[in-house]
């Protein structure tokens, strides 16, 4: 079906940027800073997408750059549904006190306004990439706790897991051999959407100028084209394909969320009661 | 409706909660290593004489042990003390409030319409959901909202602004407002094309909100009951669906509201808008610490406002929230 | 409001003889899942007499809920339906939506199970009661609340008026039960099918549920009770049809099927009783995506034939004019 074929393309279109991402090196040996060029260079055979305003290789950023903005995206997302998938797996297992306690605190650190707390603390601290990415992890998971707790609890009071406690299954087992199992396509959906998320914020938070503008990605890129005036001008090699590459990855990550999300859960999407 | 001892139990229930992000702020930054003021002149010079730093230290409070520090700090930010910018050297709450007004230029319009566009299409496509009409809607919506507010926002400049010339590059105003003031219809003219980019944004996160919970309300019981009953499609999907599937709605709804000034910062940016995104990202160039803290209590404030109003609203319409019975 | 009403298809209620009301033939009810064609009904005749009460039981997943829900028109518009459904002049599967809207609740009516979720949570009861009479346009909207309010205090609810601006999650599952069937009662409709009416009730307040049901279905007025629930079956009604695997087994008067049941199926019924002594059927129904060619019940049958694995029985007349689908009988 015409979903399949959606899938599969978005599929390709991943691989592709995390294979450019890779061999980042072998496509632009003179690495992102190299002065390769004359300013503003249209395309030629060169430069395969022109120069910008001091005259490094677009394509040569661009690979650079996907290394960057692709290891934010899912290094952030890969610990945000960590966390909140254990801490779900085990407020769930146990409930009570535990989990009583952890919903409260939930509740009060949810009003807290995430990016506006991340922009103050960078601020302070002037981190990393890889420092900012686990920060926003580890803000991102608070709210998938909650989904996953709930997850948990369906899953918790069905027989096999009580069996599985009345056979003498220690704690740890059922957890991880039993429930996690069962909250996994879950947590598949999640991990995919949370890097959608995460990669665009990241591409976002680096246009505003969020870490230092010295690091080349996606963010940066886009934003010197368009504080250097690249649309004023009418220089559309210098912004469009950083932000065309950020489209289309977001759309593919996209797509294959929503693909997985309709194969684990089909009340989204189909049938008519 | 709604009663008075409901309504109190969620004021004091808010009112705790901009205490816990005040607290949290002070702490987090307090108990940073180094404060900010040593920090701050520092980053303008390493060779700042120690007097002049402790001087400094003393002046804001900085030697007092901590917990004193809390209670004046505490004190100020309700007392409407916000400190002053590093960068402008005024003070922080004026200055935000002044921004603020710009950015609900933006907002107010692009909010109604954004949630009134996103709920009525949702509702439709999520009633409609499995036929090939749903499948279209819901797809061009995944694009839609795949695409980043600020590259939408680019294009938009690119394409409107540049080639067409539909709309002004960028600002609130033409320069000619130096001369002659304000205009509206000249400010209308700047404003038109953020908002409907913003309205479009707000619409298809709604619409996603609206069209799951629909989907989930068609699958109950009652609206079975509704069809024996012998009422047509229509009135079953505005009189006894919709309801119900607002209920999930309200919340999410205005939590999405209160991230929206924030979200807004991307939208601003692109557009030279000078409200609270602008001012976010002057504040970030400059590392202008007091500033980025006052936005950030700001935007507490408007979220817990927004969870008060959320928490009221459902209770309006859920008569099981209202008498306080859970199920 | 007239205790005689023509209705849109013209059924006169002054011919109490074994006038048929509604009249089954062929129906197949057939879902598409991932593992195939799900067979859910298959090729149910069956005749409703006006006036009398009906039963169809079977156990879950037999197709009886289907089969009630094929009547109403409320299948889910993924299923495939073939045969007829004939009420008056109509064919009930294949009428336009108006003409369904207008027979809904008007003149066929629903009591649903699960009374915790087949309330609308945010609707108050008396306006939920009145619906139907104000939809039909049976009398204005005022009228329809008088109307709501009697029938509240007719089916045993102490303060009616009360009653009728409170919403459901403030009652309990008994009351739900009875709100329920106020709804499907208010137009006073010709037949009313109760989909287990009882489920999920406890002994007390099933008992209470199952002498109202009595009280208020009398006179023409028709049941059709869908249930897996032999005792409210025998309690409530004159013929009982016994459904297992999308298909009529047995039918008959309710006395005859349940003290001298023909069915092997429906003899495993009735010894699984408690009352009886609490005899299981062996083996589980087979599921409806894979159905066997001979007889369904003959992997599970005690008094199976050679010919039972291949060939398919059909429903048969006895001498005593009851209706049996099994080798035995031919």
């Amino acid at each position: 079906m015409s979903r399949k074929i959606i899938l599969r393309v978005s599929i390709a279109i991943l691989g592709i940027f995390i294979a450019i991402a890779l061999a980042a090196p072998l496509l632009a040996p003179a690495g992102p800073y190299a002065i390769t060029g004359k300013p503003l260079q249209a395309p030629d055979a060169d430069h395969l997408f022109g120069t910008n305003e001091v005259g490094q290789d677009i394509f040569a950023q661009l690979v650079y750059g996907a290394r960057i903005t692709l290891l934010f995206g899912f290094c952030s997302a890969l610990l945000a549904v960590v966390i909140s998938t254990s801490v779900g797996i085990i407020i769930g297992y146990y409930g009570g006190i535990v989990d009583e306690i952890v919903c409260r605190a939930i509740d009060v650190v949810m009003p807290i306004p995430m990016f506006v707390l991340l922009i103050v603390l960078t601020t302070f601290f002037s981190p990393g990439v890889l420092q900012v990415s686990l920060l926003m992890g580890l803000l991102g998971s608070v709210h998938g706790i909650r989904i996953m707790r709930s997850q948990v609890l369906s899953v918790a009071r069905t027989s096999f897991v009580e069996g599985a406690k009345a056979i003498g299954a220690s704690d740890f087992h059922v957890m991880f051999r039993h429930i996690l199992p069962n909250v996994m396509p879950l947590v598949m959906v999640k991990f995919v959407t949370t890097s959608q998320h995460m990669l665009v914020m990241g591409v976002g938070l680096s246009f505003i100028g969020m870490w230092d503008t010295s690091t080349v990605d996606w963010g940066t890129m886009i934003q010197n084209a368009y504080s250097g005036g690249g649309v004023a001008l009418g220089l559309w090699w210098w912004i469009l394909p950083p932000g065309i590459a950020v489209v289309g990855i977001s759309l593919a990550l996209a797509l294959i969320g929503y693909s997985f999300e309709e194969k684990f859960n089909p009340r989204v999407g189909v049938n008519r009661i | 409706m709604i009663s008075g001892k409901y309504l109190l139990q969620r004021l004091c229930y808010s009112g705790a909660s901009f205490i816990v992000c005040l607290t949290i702020t002070f702490f987090l930054l307090h108990l940073m290593p180094g404060d900010y003021i040593s920090n701050y002149l520092l980053s303008l010079s390493n060779t700042l004489p120690k007097e002049i730093v402790d001087q400094f230290r003393e002046q804001f409070g900085l030697n007092l042990p901590l917990t004193q520090q809390y209670v004046l700090y505490l004190g100020n930010i309700l007392h409407g003390q916000w400190g002053y910018s590093y960068a402008y050297g005024q003070p922080v709450l004026s200055m935000i409030f002044g921004k603020l007004c710009w950015s609900l230029v933006l907002l107010v319009p692009a909010t109604i319409l954004g949630i009134l566009i996103g709920t009525v299409i949702g509702a439709w496509s999520g009633w409609k959901s499995g036929g090939k009409k749903d499948f279209a809607v819901f797809n061009v919506m995944i694009v839609i909202r795949a695409i980043p507010e600020f590259w939408w926002a680019i294009m938009a400049v690119m394409i409107f602004a540049f080639y067409l010339q539909w709309f002004p590059l960028g600002g609130y105003a033409s320069i000619s407002v130096l001369s002659t003031g304000l205009d509206f219809f000249d400010v209308l003219h700047h404003a038109l094309l953020p908002i409907i980019l913003m309205t479009f944004f707000i619409a298809t996160g709604n619409y996603y909100v609206m069209r799951n919970s629909m989907i989930a309300v068609i699958g109950e019981d009652y609206i079975t009951t509704a069809r024996a009953k012998g009422l047509d499609e229509r009135t079953i999907l505005w009189r006894h669906a919709l309801k119900n599937a607002l209920l999930p709605m309200v919340t999410i709804t205005t939590f999405q509201c209160a991230g929206i000034i924030m979200g807004n910062i991307f939208i601003e940016t692109v557009f030279s808008w000078p409200g609270i995104g602008y001012l976010t990202t002057q504040a970030l160039t400059n590392r202008d610490l007091p500033l980025l803290e006052g936005i950030f209590l700001l935007d507490s404030l408007i979220t817990i406002g927004a969870m008060l109003v959320a928490d009221i609203l459902s209770s309006a319409i859920d008569p099981r929230i209202r008498m306080g019975t859970d199920e | 409001m007239s205790e005689t009403k023509g209705g849109v298809a013209g059924v006169q209620e002054q011919t109490r003889s074994v006038r048929e009301l509604i009249c089954i033939s062929g129906l197949k009810v057939i879902f598409s899942s991932r593992s195939g064609p799900v067979r859910a009904v298959d090729s149910v005749d069956l005749a409703i007499r006006e006036g009398e009460r009906i039963g169809l039981i079977g156990e879950s997943g037999s197709g009886k809920t289907v089969t009630g829900m094929a009547i109403l028109g409320l299948l889910p518009v993924n299923a495939v339906i073939i045969g007829k459904i004939r009420y008056g002049d109509y064919d009930l599967l294949t009428a336009p939506d108006r003409t369904l809207q207008q027979i809904r609740g008007n003149e066929i009516a629903m009591i649903s199970q699960n009374s915790g979720s087949s309330l609308n949570p945010v609707m108050k009861i008396g306006d939920q009661v009145a619906e139907p009479l104000v939809i039909h346009r049976i009398c204005s909207v005022p009228d329809a609340h008088r109307e709501a309010i009697r029938i509240l205090a007719e089916l045993g609810f102490d303060d009616p008026e009360q009653a009728a601006t409170r919403y459901p999650h403030e009652f309990s599952g008994g009351m739900r039960e009875r709100i329920l069937i106020a709804i499907a009662l208010v137009c006073r409709p010709h037949l009313i099918v109760a989909d287990e009416p009882t489920a999920g009730l406890d002994a007390q307040v099933r008992a209470r549920i199952l002498k109202l049901i009595t009280s208020q279905i009398s006179g023409n007025r028709t049941l059709f009770l869908i249930t897996h629930d032999l005792g409210a079956a025998s309690y409530l009604c004159d013929r009982i049809a016994v459904m297992y695997a999308g298909e009529i087994v047995e039918c008959g008067p309710a006395k005859d099927v349940l003290s001298l049941p023909l069915h092997p199926y429906t003899q495993g019924l009735i010894a699984s009783l408690p009352s009886a002594g609490l005899h299981p059927i062996p083996g589980m129904s087979p599921s409806p995506a894979s159905l066997p060619r001979g007889c369904r019940f003959c992997e599970r049958c005690p008094a199976v034939l050679d010919r039972c694995d291949c060939d398919h029985p059909e429903l048969v007349f006895t001498e005593s004019g009851r209706q049996v689908r099994c080798f035995h009988y031919d």
